[in-house]
């Protein structure tokens, strides 16, 4: 099977690499892709709370790699979608658990039933960071239109290169479009300027995000909304499709009051 | 419309502030040259071309320029007019200020 490996990092924490990776495996899924995410993050599980999942796991990816349980078993079906797992990592264990060769090898595994492998990795520069950027075949670098992320991006776009896992992308994350028009914050262009890198897409800032988090129900799955439009548009990007790239408005009053189902 | 607004404070605008600052802090991190260190440079720079010829000490200017995959350390260095040549009004030479 032709398989990608995808891996959605950033150089700063915080910046909403799980939403991405939770939201974007979503869209992926609902495109009929046959998708994986995995949780990369080993010791600061996250994805499956995000996801709404956390009370189905059972054995983890380290449990797999140990020898504890075969591969199926450490996988989370997502019934929400028609082809959509999650891979959930140790909560209880150090980064040092799985080292760069033993990833590669469990995404080779994957690789043979999955079209899509998602990777949340965690953010910066330490071994974690290395161990899930090994299997990647594309690396998604999130940020927020701020200097302090951006700068750290820089960062980890020159360490993905230096591992020749390059060109990465850039995922722009928590845009306020009204604010960008008041020249108060970076834009997009200014962001792929500064950092001469490609954009794979950018998500508006919105409220459905906090809400869809609360829920455990990523803001993809339900299609509607700002972000959830440009996650749609970032998966489709993703299997080849030439999507424009714009930035999605806010949801205005009148919408918000009467468009709700 | 945009472009009267960008003419009373496009330059001076929080995004453009951010965008100049990133691309400078930006330049330091990828060429590993702090931006003090700039600062030394342009000391050794002064003193070095001084003792050979009359220069404008307050307005040399030392900073790394990049352009696409390319750094190179641009050092400016405004000439103070001689005795005996055109222009020569000046007559000493500003002192710099110690930084």
């Amino acid at each position: 099977m032709q398989s990608v490996v995808v891996t959605v990092t950033s150089g700063k924490g915080g910046v909403g690499k799980t939403t991405c990776s939770a939201n974007i495996g979503c869209a992926l899924a609902l495109l009929q892709k046959k998708v994986v995410v995995i949780d990369g993050d080993i010791g600061l599980r996250n994805l499956d709370i995000v996801m709404g999942l956390e009370n189905r796991i059972v054995y983890d990816s380290v449990d797999y790699i140990e020898g504890r349980c075969r591969l199926r078993q450490a996988l989370i079906r997502d019934k929400r979608a028609p082809d959509l797992y999650v891979m959930p990592t140790a909560q209880t264990r150090d980064k040092t658990a799985v080292s760069a060769e033993q990833m590669v090898a469990m995404c080779d595994e994957l690789r043979k039933d999955y079209e899509y492998i998602i990777i949340d990795s965690p953010a910066g520069i330490e071994q974690g960071f290395h161990t899930c950027l090994a299997p990647a075949d594309r690396v998604l670098i999130v940020t927020n239109p701020e200097v302090s992320s951006v700068r750290d991006a820089d960062r980890v776009i020159g360490l993905v290169e230096a591992q020749e896992k390059g060109p990465a992308q850039i995922l722009i994350n928590r845009l306020m479009a009204a604010r960008v028009k008041k020249q108060e914050m970076l834009s997009m262009d200014d962001i792929v300027d500064v950092l001469s890198t490609e954009l794979i897409g950018a998500v508006p800032e919105d409220e459905a995000i906090l809400m869809s988090t609360n829920r455990g129900t990523p803001v993809a799955l339900n299609g509607r909304g700002p972000a959830a439009t440009a996650f749609h548009e970032i998966a489709l990007r993703l299997t080849g499709e030439e999507v424009p790239l714009r930035v999605q408005q806010p949801v205005s009053i009148f919408h918000r009051l009467f468009g709700k189902a | 419309m945009n472009a009267l607004k960008q003419l009373f404070k496009g330059h001076d605008s929080p995004a453009n502030t951010a965008k100049q600052r990133l691309r400078v802090v930006l330049i330091h991190d990828r060429t590993e040259i702090p931006a003090g260190m700039l600062e030394l440079i342009k000391d050794d720079v002064i003193s070095v071309i001084s003792r050979r010829v009359p220069i404008d000490r307050a307005n040399v200017t030392v900073h790394v320029d990049n352009a696409g995959n390319e750094n190179r350390l641009l050092v400016d260095i405004p000439l103070l007019a001689g005795d005996n040549r055109r222009g020569a009004s000046r007559t000493s030479i500003p002192r710099q200020r110690s930084s």
